[in-house]
């Protein structure tokens, strides 16, 4: 078999026989994992879910002799069956893995000098809470900062944010998903899913699903590109995996997908093909949108993006045709340039004009137990409350003025806006910053400017890091508290309705290695020393439990048991006669419910300003004159440069995370930079020079990958490489950031993170 | 009946992801660094006229059997449903097998010092009626395996409604592991 395989070089092949042999003198500092801390034990096999990602599809882990061995999709949950991607079948490689962490330890060099001690958690709980006691009395309780990714953990600290009294509650929304929250909200008013089985035409804007895994979408589309029946059109700069399975594949110019979108809704609307009744009935603000994209004809993108006129024509044509049964996908972080926010506002106008909502292959709101039980006027599923539900946000104004009027006044305060982070540190102001404690999340690797970024954390405090491994970020810290993996902890109950309600929960594979603790332990600990814990109205996590499913013990026990339960409702959309039809046979009882039609589109709300889908909003033109509703935008991204790097996902590896973890790092330990042929003759390099990619943000070094899969004027990393931290024995000196060449400024209105940037080539 | 087993590959629904290869680490604790199964990636032709296929790596479990023709020990054999495994207790790791294999499957396991391969995971899995782990976690079933005898199985189904490559078909070692190939991008044949 040949091995001339181009795309990923860097994949390690069968025959390479080099070991990597472990280091342990600087493991034993660190307080890292030894192997006799493991115990003996039972064989069994857990149902819980994932955090290898973020996508947390539910798994089954395997346990020999008290050991994880082998882990696979949960079958109880019918999209995943026994699938599972690389990252989740790599769960008990970071679990044993010896470089992890399992000690706390306090600092004792100089910040970042990598010089700790091993102590015990008490007196790791009795440092962090003298220090925010004496911070707090002399600068407030808003002068700490807290952060975590999105999830339970991220639950956990906002909750005792709130206790402690900060506002300064950070998600890692802003560097991700915030401009589809936020379009959604203001188009929507709450967000949708997508029906990939049943769409006869998907039109994707670089929703890289192949890599960017969520295992049961990723199954759909995979199935859905591979049918006669479903027609997928990707554009993407790059020659991505998803782009490698489509009908039809247009290598758009980076940042100006939002041309091509206003190209198609021009088509629809000069040629009045477009859902009239659905428009009319649901929506406000169809004649502004006429108005912004009379100007926007195919002929007029096809300057900007690259791509010809006629195949915009087509394209448009052919999805008013697919109609309702289509999908134009907003993505997951296409994130592009300044235009995100409005290329992703005229993607979802884009749908309404499709007149897709609640249709078979087109898109839905999730069905909850609520919502089906009020349908059907009777309790078909149970509801889940939140124990922490009485613990308000804090109002008192936060360093990014989320909220406020300006230019995060769309953000909420629950996500805020990590990128505002360093010029407040920076500039105290609106006010002193002392202190940030963060669990899941690492701000070095995955934020832009992390230059910048690092210059702030060194003017802090008291930094409290959580997490697996030695990271960039807790290689900063005073103390690193090292965290019980997801594979080692027992939560409480997720919501995962779709077209059915279904929840699922975390439960403990194995306890503790070295009785790592928890960050819902962590906090409490920290609650107690602080004469905060009376706050909480549960003491452990089964009491957490109990509370969601208000005693429910038989969802609790089947949850326990199963990892993922759903009801047997059947699959439901509003405006879908057959879906109807078949839950009004199951529940009778919900007929009363049903439009003149036989459908339930009256159970449809939009909790936006006006109650209707807003083509328009007033809300936001108000407050970003001209933002209001989808329109040309300047779409240019390279800003005089020669090139535009971009970024994006792997299969093999989530963001920041798992670059380290020895599965994982074995099938992929660098990320070069994707040259096309043209451009490496230009700039005179060739394939595995060492050059410099260069802007007026940073400088740093790549790995240089030739190939024909990219625009001639684009360049693309793999993200998460280019590790700074020694302790990430196999990762470290590995590859590129991109965030050293990001900017701090954000996209208008959404506040995202631009992660679509120009530099230029210089020679090693 | 005897069984026939086979493997489908269907280079459509693959996505190159490598969770077999990771699957296949786990279950047969396969060494750091060394692989019984990969899915190597490979695009060609010229911007933007592309093609991206998905090739599986791995034994082929021939019918007829270079490998186990060349071993002289008789570690290396079918079993009665005819599929290729390596007996530890007889292997001398004389690297003749690795040699003659053509599909380059084949290496010595630096711990058991045994040649080893892609069994299909025929002694932890399949004797047990479980599928192989590769195919157990595949995100996309692209994988399908199971008794092609068998008219209800899903391996019959999918060999039925597809048009089956079978790897170095010219050399006649009869593979059990067929593929479905790549429709998709432009193509350079
Ligand atoms: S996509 Fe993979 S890593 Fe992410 S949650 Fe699912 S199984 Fe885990
Ligand atoms: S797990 Fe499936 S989709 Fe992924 S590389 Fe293997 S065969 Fe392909
Ligand atoms: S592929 Fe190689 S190892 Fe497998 S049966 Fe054929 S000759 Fe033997």
């Amino acid at each position: 078999m040949s091995s001339t395989y181009s795309r990923r070089d860097f994949l390690k092949t069968t025959s390479c026989t080099a070991i990597i042999a472990g280091s342990s003198c600087m493991a034993a500092k660190l307080g890292s994992l030894d192997n006799n801390i493991i115990n003996g034990g039972v064989t069994k096999s857990v149902n819980t879910y994932c955090e290898m990602c973020s996508s947390r599809c539910q798994i089954e882990c395997k346990v020999v002799d008290g050991k994880v061995s082998f882990i696979e999709g949960n079958k109880h949950s019918k999209g995943m069956s026994t699938s599972v991607c690389a990252r989740g079948a790599s769960g008990h490689s970071q679990l044993y893995d010896n470089q992890r962490l399992v000690k706390p330890m306090i600092r004792v060099g100089k910040r970042g000098e990598d010089k700790w001690m091993v102590v015990s958690y008490e007196k790791a709980y009795d440092f962090i809470a003298e220090k925010l006691k004496k911070i707090t009395d002399e600068y407030g309780a808003k002068a700490t900062l807290f952060s975590s990714k999105t999830g339970e953990n991220f639950n956990h600290i906002a909750t005792f944010a709130n206790i402690f009294g900060s506002p300064n509650i950070f998600s890692h929304v802003s560097t991700c998903p915030i401009t589809y929250d936020i379009a959604f909200e203001h188009t929507y008013g709450g967000k949708l899913k997508r029906d990939f089985s049943n769409a006869k035409y998907i039109l994707n804007f670089g929703h890289n699903l192949f890599e960017g895994i969520a295992v049961s979408k990723t199954k759909k589309l995979a199935h859905a590109a591979n049918s006669e029946k479903t027609k997928l059109v990707v554009l993407d700069p790059r020659f991505s995996v998803v782009a490698s399975k489509a009908d039809e594949w247009y290598p758009v110019k980076p940042g100006t997908d939002l041309a091509f979108v206003l190209s198609l809704i021009h088509v629809w609307l000069r040629d009045g093909k477009y859902d009239k009744e659905f428009v009319e009935k649901y929506t406000i603000g169809i004649e502004k949108l006429i108005e912004s994209t009379k100007d926007t004809t195919p002929k007029w993108q096809e300057q900007i993006t690259g791509i010809k006129a006629e195949v915009a024509e087509r394209v448009a044509n052919e999805i008013y045709k697919a109609a309702p049964n289509c999908i134009i996908d907003w993505g997951h972080k296409t994130t592009t340039g300044a235009s995100e926010y409005q290329k992703t506002r005229a993607i979802l106008v884009a749908n309404v004009l499709m007149g897709n909502l609640e249709k078979a292959g087109g898109l839905f709101f999730g069905k909850k137990a609520k919502s089906v039980n009020k349908i059907a006027n009777m309790d078909i599923a149970p509801v889940i409350t939140n124990p922490d539900g009485h613990i308000k946000y804090i109002q008192e104004e936060r360093i990014d003025h989320a909220t406020q009027k300006g230019a995060n006044v769309f953000v909420s305060r629950k996500m805020g806006v990590l990128m505002d982070i360093p010029d407040a540190i920076l500039s105290q102001k609106p006010y002193p910053v002392k202190a940030w404690i963060m669990t899941r999340t690492n701000p070095l690797i995955t934020v832009a400017n992390s230059q910048k970024m690092k210059k702030a954390m060194e003017k802090l405090d008291l930094i409290v890091v959580n997490d697996v491994y030695m990271s960039e970020t807790a290689m900063m810290a005073d103390v690193v508290l090292p965290e019980a993996t997801y594979l080692e902890r027992d939560e409480g109950i997720a919501d995962v309705s779709s077209m059915a309600p279904a929840y699922m929960m975390r439960n403990k594979v194995v306890d503790p290695i070295n009785k790592t603790q928890t960050i819902s332990e962590i906090l409490r600990a920290l609650a107690k020393r602080l004469d905060l814990d009376s706050n909480y109205k549960w003491q452990t996590v089964t009491n957490f439990r109990v509370q969601q499913a208000k005693g429910n013990s038989e969802l609790l026990e089947k949850l326990a048991k199963d990892g993922y339960v759903s009801f047997g409702v059947p699959s439901l959309l509003y405006r879908e006669k057959s879906y109807v039809d078949n839950f009004v046979k199951k529940y009778p009882s919900a007929a009363s419910n049903l439009d003149s039609d036989g459908l339930f589109a009256n159970m449809l709300k939009f909790k936006t300003p006006s109650g209707k889908i807003e083509i328009f909003s007033e809300e936001v033109e108000e407050n970003f004159p001209g933002y209001g509703v989808p329109a040309k935008h300047d779409t240019d991204v390279a800003k005089g440069y020669p090139y535009i790097i971009t970024s994006g996902k792997t299969a093999l590896h989530t963001n920041g995370h798992t670059q380290n973890i020895p599965f994982l790092n074995m099938l992929m330990s660098d990320n070069p930079v994707w040259v096309n042929p043209l451009t490496a003759k230009k700039e005179n390099i060739k394939n595995g020079d060492l050059i410099y990619l260069e802007n007026n943000i940073g400088k740093e070094k790549a790995t240089v990958f030739v190939t024909e899969a990219i625009r001639p004027d684009t360049l693309f990393v793999y993200m998460g490489f280019g590790r700074e931290s020694e302790e990430l024995k196999r990762a470290n000196g590995k590859g590129t950031s991109q965030s050293k060449l990001l900017s701090l400024d954000k996209g208008p209105v959404c506040s995202t993170m631009i992660t679509n940037i120009g530099v230029k080539i210089t020679k090693a | 009946m005897k069984k026939k087993y086979r493997m489908i590959h269907d280079e459509n629904l693959c996505i190159g992801c490598q969770a077999c290869s990771v699957a296949c680490r786990s279950e047969n604790k396969v060494p750091d660094d060394l692989f019984r199964l990969q899915v190597r990636v490979k695009t060609e032709g010229v911007f933007p006229d592309l093609r991206m296929d998905m090739k599986r790596h791995s034994c082929v479990m021939c019918e007829d059997t270079p490998c186990v023709t060349v071993c002289p020990t008789g570690a290396s054999f079918k079993t009665e449903d005819g599929l290729v495994q390596v007996d530890p207790k007889l292997c001398v790791s004389c690297k003749y097998c690795i040699v003659a294999c053509p599909y380059e499957a084949r290496f010595i396991n630096p711990v058991t010092k045994n040649a080893d391969k892609c069994t299909f995971c025929y002694s932890n899995r399949v004797s047990k009626g479980q599928d192989p782990a590769c195919v157990t976690v595949c995100p996309t079933d692209a994988l399908v395996f199971g008794d092609i005898n068998d008219t209800t199985s899903e391996v019959y189904k999918k060999a039925k409604e597809s048009t089956l490559v079978y790897p170095k078909a010219h050399l006649g070692t009869k593979p059990k592991l067929a593929f479905v190939p790549n429709k998709k991008g432009v193509s350079y044949e």
